[in-house]
């Protein structure tokens, strides 16, 4: 035992050490770091700077896991979104970078203006208005319903009372919300619409609500599964998908014209009938403009 | 202390940091709800995993290697598989064998029990294997049946040791509970997630849910710390 106070001493010096050691050699990464990341901010600045009096580069943030209108396919950003962004940015003549970010980061890098624009399939509504300016709508979300056989739901006035799941976030969420009401117990949100699904799948919903193209990509990819599904035009408010901006943006009102022009000359239709097979309802959406 | 928080917004707003209270006020209620999901299902999962660990621990202390063998491997698998992968297979492929709607709250407490259960049996092996071996033999002595030995005298002992590394799990297993948002229980970060759908912000949800968590783990350490100091022998 009295040997005991030297070697808790000697341990005790050993991690005093040790610690004094991590810190210099962290001390010294991190000014580092610091060090050749503001020369590169410099240099960007100064590059950006440059590039004002030409043509700026804008940075576009998505969230690459919403087929189809944005997906990774072997590495790459590929959708309805990504294509319809190339189109509009032709037409504004602006050179850009998209980057998948993930959906949280994408939420927040716009916000804070680390990025000039998003676009991942993002709903317009009142409560996102406050804290983002969005571009006229570019698609009209047509919500469907999906259900296992023999539940019978004819219309959205049936989803009262049934447990329904949706993903958090989405349209299928929002419309979801205004039939039974906001965050009701009724509601599940799930974090993917995969899982949502499982859920239908396994019984713990008994319905789901969400988009048609997203629902008709399931019913690809799942043949066996016993669902039926409905869409209701009547009773779920329409929806919109805009193109996001941080608050007072100087860049919205030419992106959004310029997307007006790629809707009005007939890219949009295009592409839209290029992704999902069909004409798209171009008298919604400028209804929605007004 | 609806004009308290709107105080602080605006002091944020002073200095440049844009932080909406009134989603904060808005779901406030909901993150009560949600704490106190958080707070059943951690309690749940402590207590059932204590007794299943306690279990586990004393079969993988079994001199027979036939009878260690199944719960070596059942420490094994539930140490060494992602968490949220044992609640998907749980949720989603186990529980339907057992109720149909399948509660998504139910899940999470089955997953943390037989989660925590696996690193609580380990504490408890570690605890009742620190206790010197002539403890046993002198109750022995005294005419003791090994039932009567492990638990007159053996637990008492080791349990004063297992309390700093069960307190650790337990705080541990109080945050992990936030996974079952993935499956849509409506539990603490379930809510957050909501308003952050609502609103696309994520300072304000993810922030407030955050301090909720921190004033519950909080409460735990200096709960054990108290229990700790209790038990304490001179």
């Amino acid at each position: 035992m009295r040997k005991l106070p030297f070697l808790y001493v000697s341990l005790l010096l050993i991690g005093i050490l040790a610690l004094a050691g991590c810190g210099t050699s962290t001390d010294e990464t991190e000014s580092d770091t610091n060090g050749s990341s503001e020369t590169e901010q410099g240099t960007d600045g100064q590059a950006t700077e440059q590039a004002d009096e030409e043509k700026k580069v804008l940075q576009v943030g998505t969230d690459a896991a919403f087929a189809p209108f944005e997906f990774m396919e072997t590495g790459e950003i590929v959708g309805f979104d990504v294509d319809l962004l190339a189109a509009v940015m032709e037409e504004a003549g602006y050179d850009y970078e998209l980057k998948n970010l993930g959906w949280d980061p994408m939420l927040e890098s716009v916000r804070s203006g680390s990025v000039d624009l998003g676009i991942s399939g993002i709903t317009i509504n009142d409560d996102r208005k406050e804290t983002y300016d969005f571009s006229v709508p570019y698609f009209q979300s047509t919500h469907m319903i999906v259900f296992n056989e023999g539940v019978g739901i004819t219309n959205a006035n049936d989803l009262e009372g049934k447990r329904i799941g949706v993903q958090t976030g989405t349209t299928g969420a929002d419309a979801a919300e205004k039939i039974v009401g906001q965050n009701n117990k009724n509601i599940s949100k799930y974090e993917t619409t995969a899982l949502a699904f499982m859920a239908l799948q396994n019984g713990d919903v008994e319905a789901v609500v969400t988009d048609n193209v997203v629902a008709a990509e399931y019913k690809k990819n799942n043949p066996d599964a016993k669902v039926e599904t409905v869409t209701d035009e009547d009773n779920f408010e329409s929806e919109f998908y805009g193109i996001m901006f941080p608050k007072d943006s100087e860049i919205v009102d030419e992106i959004s014209s310029a997307l007006a022009t790629v809707i009005e000359n007939g890219t949009y239709t295009e592409i839209y009938q290029e992704w999902f097979g069909e004409e798209p309802n171009l008298d919604a959406l400028t209804n929605a403009t007004e | 202390m609806i004009d308290f928080l709107m105080f602080i917004q605006e002091r944020l707003a002073d200095i440049g940091i844009d932080f909406r209270m009134k989603i904060v006020i808005e779901y406030f209620p909901f993150f009560m709800q949600g704490m106190l999901k958080t707070i059943g299902m951690s309690l749940a999962g402590v207590l059932i995993g204590c007794i299943l660990g306690l279990f586990i621990a004393l079969g993988k202390m079994s001199p027979l290697f036939i009878l260690r063998l199944p719960f070596v491997w059942y420490i094994n698998f539930f140490r060494g598989t992602p968490l949220l992968v044992q609640l998907f297979l749980i949720h989603f492929a186990v529980m339907p064998l057992i109720m149909s709607p399948v509660n998504p709250i139910a899940s999470v407490i089955v997953t943390l029990s037989l989660n925590s259960a696996a690193y609580v049996a380990e504490i408890f092996r570690a605890g009742i294997q620190s206790i010197d071996k002539g403890q046993a033999e002198a109750a022995h002595s005294l005419g003791m049946n090994k039932l009567q030995v492990m638990w007159y005298i053996i637990l008492p002992q080791a349990f004063k040791r297992m309390i700093p590394p069960l307190g650790n799990e337990f705080i541990v297993l109080l945050k992990d509970s936030s996974l079952g948002a993935i499956i849509a229980a409506p539990e603490l970060l379930y809510w957050g997630r909501a308003a952050t759908g609502q609103y696309y912000r994520v300072w304000e949800p993810y922030l407030t849910v955050a301090l909720i968590y921190f004033i519950l783990t909080l409460s735990l350490t200096y709960l054990l710390n108290y229990l700790e100091r209790r038990l304490a022998t001179k």
